[in-house]
């Protein structure tokens, strides 16, 4: 039988797990491969196991669960060993980097923040200031062709990146300051970041009040979305 | 301005898709792997993933953007933000300017009672209301990923 892994802790971590159950259908049992410095939690791994939401949210719960007791390093979603004695054999090989990301980790939280601009806010901005889009709006409006259209997009859609790109960097600059380490990612369609944060667990307050003050500054066509604190996911 | 917060994906039940789609990329993307060990397929996923990347440079993309700026009104364009505030402020009067900012002070509270409990019913409430702002791509999404 193969073996899902959860997450890895120091060997004395709190393992709040009554009522948590693992991934699959019906729902696998919480167990856990120790070594004298490390413990993971792992259950069996279900056949046919996929990215169901009762299994994502499983996963989750049972990282939250942990995240509470102190350090912990969360596992990628779906990720399956041989058994149980491999995934000794890689707490035991690993032990040395293992610790160190805990210690690195311990009291901090991971906070993600995601931020879209309105469409037309920023499209109105880009004609304003650019002389060849809005004289190209012109001409598609009146009449033009599929190619003008064509270009006149694609223009556009090249000062949307830029101006994206160029957004993500102030907000992540403005924020650097409240948080140990940032982490970008691709941001979704309709948004200009996607940027998760390493922040002490002591100075999430500070933090959060942060992100609302730039969330303040750029007003209302602006949305912003912060979530956590979560496991360390982007920083193990 | 407008800022959501949310304490975590999993708080609320099984009512909080949107936000179980916001950390989604997080929990399968990222985190710890091991060497040698495998994952369970997610190929779904990955499909829409790419897809999303292609159709950024795509005619399609472009002819949509330009019909967004045809249809643009630079003119009247600069009024509507502030009527529609003042719309909003009608209806709900000094209701939404506290909410904001009660949401948040109380905001970092909830985080920490979230953990201990997944119940957290102010952040419940809150939620619904504060979501119907977003537009709507990401929880369609979030539902094509789950299959």
């Amino acid at each position: 039988m193969s073996t899902y892994i959860y997450a890895i802790t120091g060997a004395g971590h709190p393992l709040p797990l009554e009522g948590l159950h693992g991934v699959g259908d019906p729902p696998s049992e919480l167990r856990t491969v120790s070594t004298d410095r490390l413990t993971a939690v792992v259950s069996d791994a279900p056949p046919g196991l996929r990215a169901k939401r009762r299994d994502v949210m499983a996963h989750q719960n049972v990282l939250e669960a942990l995240m509470a007791g102190g350090a912990t390093l969360p596992m990628r979603f779906g990720l399956v060993g041989p058994g149980d004695d491999e995934v000794m054999a890689a707490l035991e090989r690993e032990a040395d980097a293992y610790e160190e990301r805990l210690a690195e980790l311990d009291g901090r939280v991971e906070y993600n923040l995601k931020a879209g601009r309105d469409e037309d806010d920023l499209l109105r901005e880009i004609m304003t200031q650019s002389d060849e889009i809005r004289q190209l709006n012109e001409r598609t409006r009146a009449q033009g062709s599929h190619d003008d259209r064509v270009a006149l997009g694609e223009l556009v859609a090249r000062e949307v990146t830029v101006r994206g790109q160029q957004e993500a960097e102030d907000v992540a600059q403005r924020l650097a300051d409240a948080a140990s380490r940032s982490s970008h990612a691709e941001p979704a369609p309709q948004q200009f970041l996607n940027l998760s944060f390493l922040v002490p667990r002591a100075e999430t307050e500070a933090f959060v009040a942060a992100v609302q003050r730039e969330a303040d500054q750029r007003g209302d066509a602006y949305s912003f979305t912060l979530t956590g604190p979560l496991p360390p996911y982007s920083f193990v | 301005m407008s800022l959501v917060q949310q304490s975590n994906a999993t708080s609320g039940g099984g009512s909080g898709s949107g936000n179980l789609y916001d950390v989604l990329e997080l929990i399968l993307d990222r985190g710890l792997v091991i060497d040698a060990f495998v994952r369970v397929s997610l190929v779904g996923i990955e499909i829409l993933k790419i897809d999303v990347r292609v159709v950024v440079a795509s005619v399609d993309t472009y002819l949509r953007f330009a019909e967004a700026c045809n249809r643009l009104d630079l003119e009247s364009g600069r009024k509507a933000p502030s009527q529609l505030t003042d719309l909003v402020g009608d209806m709900t009067e000094s209701g939404a300017k506290g909410k904001s900012k009660g949401a948040l002070s109380g905001a970092v509270e909830a985080f920490t009672d979230s953990l201990q409990s997944k119940n957290d019913e102010s952040e419940e409430k809150e939620q619904p209301r504060k979501r119907t702002a977003r537009k709507t791509t990401s929880s369609r999404q979030s539902q094509s990923r789950e299959e």
